[in-house]
């Protein structure tokens, strides 16, 4: 796999390594390998990492020459890369209210495509979304899945605010708004979990990687967990994936 | 402890950012010019890292509640302490219940202000810059009081002002590395792209600054990819937009040029309407 693998300066303190350019599963399970490697074997060089689709940026500390870097890390590479373990996925599970105070477009993209609004809850449930890295929000997640069925453009007129744990479609893309924030995705539903906490070392509860399957649940459901979640009295149902 | 009499057009903390939360999409914030800032905590004696206030166009108006040692560095401001003007670059005395106020930069767009220890306001992922959806504010308002951390440094205060450097604020060069997708560049020859004298746009704010001038050049979308501060994108309609401190991780739009650091800082400095001239490094 490292044959393929282009390493390209990006300022003077960082650099990328850039896969075939397109959005595909084995990309990412090796981009995470590589990541977890490298963030693993060069702390002492490297302030963070941050993977996408098909490239990870790799920012380095000030004092760190990044042409003989790269030249470390490329040789280390084509002698390491049999035995870099792969990084550990989980299954999360994402409690959904997709009743129509909660999700004020999911009519529109029922009839849209016409479905009931029951096949549109069924369609966006019955998939394994694959998590490819955070971005755009704090903890927003880009996932890759969402049925051909449900592919809705954007809205013409983004809205001003998208309340934290409204679930999205916009294009081919089905996402989390992690936290308040405009947005022109089409709100399909909500999910009471908190999903970035800035209390926590670990400020995300979805990573990337990991799969995501929605559950649909009820308006009183959703309030019970609500409230739950606010008192500290809720685990996020998260499984270890095994291939 | 600092009282915030009067806010100034947008006045925040920051620091050198919040590193190593860019994984889950954090954006980096910190200083805007982290030339000017890095010297306001020198003369302080503070750490390079040291949270201070940074000042936009207009500035606010502060009330300390203790004797301090403060530093004022970055756009040309005429600051007062109880309406007596004060010399920016240089150590300043600050007698408990003094007043200082900013007033209007005349050149540049950004100042910082240290105090001797550092702003001490809330740490959140490991740093004090204000943003959004990190810090319980995202700006500072009147009414605010601000925490400083103590500190027991003694102070020998000369009149001595540090010089600067001019080109900073009046060189209108911004030196550029070829972006990742600086092949994709379209619309002509990518040597004009040196001759072009780019406004800055009046939309622009710490996320982004826009340029205006020529709509000629334009490149197609990516797959979205990681992207930092000095980051400069070109969208498919023809749009420059030059990423500063609290951009996203992540974007999807052509990476044509990478500023070096001194350019972020200089062009940190630039307001909407002043022109900017890229060149290779």
């Amino acid at each position: 796999m490292m044959e393929q693998l282009k390493f390209r300066k990006f300022g003077r303190h960082a650099f990328l390594i850039d896969w075939k350019s397109k959005i595909d599963e084995i990309i990412l399970d090796e981009i995470l390998t590589v990541n977890n490697y490298i963030s693993e074997n060069f702390s002492e060089e490297i302030i963070e990492t941050v993977s996408a689709y098909h490239s990870l940026a790799i920012y380095l500390k000030r004092d760190i020459n990044i042409n003989s870097f790269i030249e470390k890390v490329k040789k280390s590479y084509t002698f390491m890369s049999k035995d870099m373990p792969a990084k550990k996925n989980y299954i999360i599970t994402i409690p959904v209210c997709y009743e129509v105070e909660y999700a004020p477009d999911i009519l529109s993209v029922a009839s849209s495509h016409d479905h009931s609004i029951f096949e549109v809850i069924k369609l966006h449930t019955q998939t394994l979304y694959k998590v490819y890295f955070l971005g755009f929000l704090p903890g927003f997640p880009y996932l890759g899945g969402l049925d051909k069925r449900l592919y809705t453009p954007r809205k013409k007129k983004p809205r001003q605010n998208i309340v934290k744990g409204s679930i999205g479609i916009g294009g081919k893309q089905t996402g989390i708004y992690t936290v308040d924030s405009p947005g022109g995705w089409n709100i399909i539903g909500r999910s009471p979990l908190q999903f970035f906490n800035t209390a926590a070392s670990q400020p995300t509860v979805i990573n990337n990687g990991d799969y995501i399957k929605f559950v649909s649940i009820s308006k009183k459901q959703y309030l019970k967990l609500d409230t739950s979640i606010k008192n500290g009295n809720y685990n996020i149902e998260k499984e270890a994936y095994n291939d | 402890m600092i009282e915030v009499l009067s806010a100034g057009l947008y006045t925040t903390i920051q620091d050198i950012g919040r590193f190593g939360y860019r994984k889950y999409g954090v954006p980096l914030s910190g200083f805007m010019d982290s030339y000017s800032a890095l010297l306001a905590n020198q003369l302080v004696g503070n750490n390079y890292d040291c949270a201070l206030m940074e000042i936009t166009l207009s500035g606010p108006q502060l009330k300390f509640s203790s004797d301090t040692v403060i530093a004022i560095t970055g756009a040309g401001f005429s600051p007062t302490l109880n309406n007596v003007e004060i010399p920016l670059n240089s150590l300043l005395k600050v007698n408990k219940n003094s007043v200082l106020k900013f007033g209007m930069a005349s050149y540049g767009l950004l100042a910082y202000l240290s105090v001797s220890g550092g702003f001490n306001t809330e740490k959140i992922l490991g740093s004090y810059s204000y943003y959004r959806d990190i810090t319980s504010n995202s700006k500072i308002i009147k009414g605010d009081l601000l925490k400083i951390s103590p500190t027991k440094r003694t102070y020998s205060i000369s009149n001595v002002l540090v010089k600067t450097e001019k080109a900073h604020f009046n060189s209108r060069i911004i030196e550029v590395y070829k972006g990742c997708e600086f092949d994709l560049i379209r619309g002509g020859n990518k040597e004009e792209l040196y001759d072009i004298n780019f406004t800055i746009s009046s939309e622009s704010n710490r996320m982004a600054y826009l340029l205006k001038g020529n709509k000629k050049f334009s490149a197609k979308e990516i797959i979205t990819a990681p992207v930092q501060p000095g980051t400069v994108q070109l969208t498919p309609s023809g749009q420059f937009i030059i990423l500063m401190r609290d951009c996203q991780t992540t974007g999807g739009y052509a990476r044509v040029f990478q500023l070096t650091d001194r350019a972020i800082n200089r062009i940190a400095q630039k307001r909407g309407g002043e022109s900017i001239l890229f060149k290779l490094k």
